[in-house]
């Protein structure tokens, strides 16, 4: 039976004999060899460990853990994988029972728990991010429904010893699987609108510390600023050069200001004339959508008390494109 | 006072998963009492064991509590968290209360690994209107003016030197002319 020992010792004082550091310190020099020959150490599932969990015990602390009242079975059926019910089934046939399991797989609850996570994301970004055209909204759709994010997700919520699998270690899919299982199990149990909270504590809160111009960028913004201060009636955006030092050099710095009948709306800097009249049109625009980087704080938790009736009228509501984009349709956001 | 012949790792606080931001999740996944039935060390578990156990996980429904009794050896705790870190406390000769103190410690703790936290406060935005750069606050009339220039070539805030103001205070104490008398 493996063994498993801790990493982190709260340390005492503690009087060993001599020979027990130099003794250790061998049998550490021999286990690393032997690891960077066998490429890394081993590791093992914890249901192989002496003191294995009990899984109904565990399933209990899970849902209060987070807070959420399951439906026991249907939580369980979330967390079983369809890999899982066929390496049971293969190793009861290999035994000789030929029993057909009755063990429902996570499957259809996955598919039904990815469409709310993403029906919620999108509710929770267009009613935060009112002024957003829909191309931004989808970027930060795409990176929020992710594997990677999902699979973080799924993995600080414990999800990694509960995971009936077969595959170990766990797949980053069978993570994200399970977290959709997860979700849709929840809406069946206490209703949709604590799904909807789940995701957004969850889910929805790696949005934070985030910036969301990394995400996406008009790929031409300075036509797209023409477009839009056509629409609305507004004069030609006039690029001028603002302030300029080091012009031979390396380290050139010029700044390009954005104007529209002599009113200035924002200015870039750039290394060459071109980048920093794409970064003052970029800067036009972030204002204009108001996502500059002295936006306002994201709402989370507890503040979304107040727009959480708006959240859910917007879930099937896409904004503005850019191509259609003009401010008199949009609100700004209230939160 | 430097931070290199320390083993203790430095940085700034932080949270798993944005906890607390959404919902707050207690980070303590289980925790592994393992404890001697007849040893005298393993009193304290023991007798916590029989009053407030019951009462710990009641107050934290989402902590798993494993008990072992393994014969002959000392008794300790071992608790894992979310995150996967591990924390292992010898609670050899420990009194009830010790253990139930100990206990509360694992409970409240992140698995984030002991570390001297740099700053009690963090922010991904140290900076809302824009760095300073030597082109803040910069008068744009520069960029057409010709050098030298009658304000922009003096320094800015220049306050009256020393000379002017003795000037200023010669004037003051001079004696004006008296009006003259009308003939």
């Amino acid at each position: 039976m493996n063994e498993l020992s801790a990493i982190n010792v709260i340390s005492k004082r503690n009087f060993k004999p001599r020979w027990v550091a130099p003794t250790l310190r061998e049998i550490k020099r021999r286990k690393d060899v032997e690891d960077d020959r066998n490429g890394g150490p081993k590791i093992f599932h914890r249901s192989t460990f002496l003191e294995w969990l009990n899984y109904d015990a565990e399933i209990f602390a899970f849902s209060n853990r987070l807070g959420e009242k399951f439906n026991e079975a249907t939580l369980r059926t979330a967390l079983t994988h369809k890999s899982y019910v066929e390496r049971e089934t293969a190793r009861l046939s290999d035994i000789g029972v030929d029993s057909y399991l009755q063990i429902q797989n996570n499957e259809e609850l996955a598919v039904a728990g990815g469409a709310l996570i993403s029906k919620f994301t999108n509710g929770y970004l267009r009613a935060v991010f009112t002024r957003v055209p829909e191309e931004l909204i989808m970027a930060m759709h795409d990176f929020l429904t992710s594997t990677s994010n999902l699979e973080i997700v799924g993995k600080h919520i414990g999800l990694g010893d509960l995971m009936l699998c077969s595959d170990f270690p766990c797949e980053s899919e069978t993570y994200v699987k399970s977290l959709k299982a997860v979700v849709a199990a929840l809406a069946e149990s206490s209703g949709e609108e604590r799904a909807r909270i789940f995701v957004q504590d969850l889910v929805v809160t790696q949005l934070y510390g985030l910036d969301i111009n990394e995400l996406w960028n008009p790929a031409d913004p300075v036509g797209n600023l023409t477009d839009i201060l056509k629409r609305e009636g507004k004069a030609e955006p006039e690029f001028r050069l603002i302030k300029h030092s080091g012009q031979n050099s390396v380290l050139a710095v010029y700044y390009v200001g954005v104007y529209s009948d002599k009113n200035f709306i924002a200015e870039g800097a750039g290394e060459s004339l071109e980048i920093a009249k794409e970064m003052a049109a970029r800067e036009a625009l972030k204002q204009l959508f108001h996502t500059e980087d002295s936006m306002k704080a994201l709402p989370f938790g507890r503040q979304l008390k107040n727009i959480q009736s708006k959240i859910v009228q917007l879930e099937n509501q896409p904004n503005l494109p850019l191509s259609k984009w003009i401010s008199e349709k949009v609100t700004s956001a209230v939160h | 006072m430097s931070n290199k012949h320390l083993f203790l790792p430095s940085g700034f606080i932080r949270t798993p998963l944005q906890n607390g931001l959404g919902r707050y999740i207690p980070q303590l996944q289980r925790i592994t009492l393992k404890f001697c039935k007849n040893h005298g060390g393993s009193r304290g578990v023991r007798d916590f064991i029989e009053t407030d156990l019951m009462e710990f996980a009641k107050t934290n429904p989402g902590t798993v509590v494993y008990l072992k009794p393994r014969r002959h050896r000392y008794p300790c705790m071992v608790a894992e968290y979310l995150n996967g870190e591990r924390e292992y406390l010898s609670c050899h000769e420990f009194s009830r209360a010790e253990i139930q103190k100990w206990l509360s410690y694992m409970c409240t703790r992140s698995g984030i690994p002991v570390m001297r936290f740099r700053k009690y406060q963090h922010t991904d935005y140290p900076s809302i209107q824009g760095v300073w750069n030597p082109f803040t606050h910069q008068a744009p009339e520069i960029n057409v003016a010709q050098f030298p220039h009658e304000i922009l070539s003096k320094p800015v805030n220049n306050g009256p030197t020393a000379t002017d103001q003795l000037i200023e205070i010669f004037k003051k104490t001079q004696i004006k002319d008296p009006v003259k008398p009308e003939h």
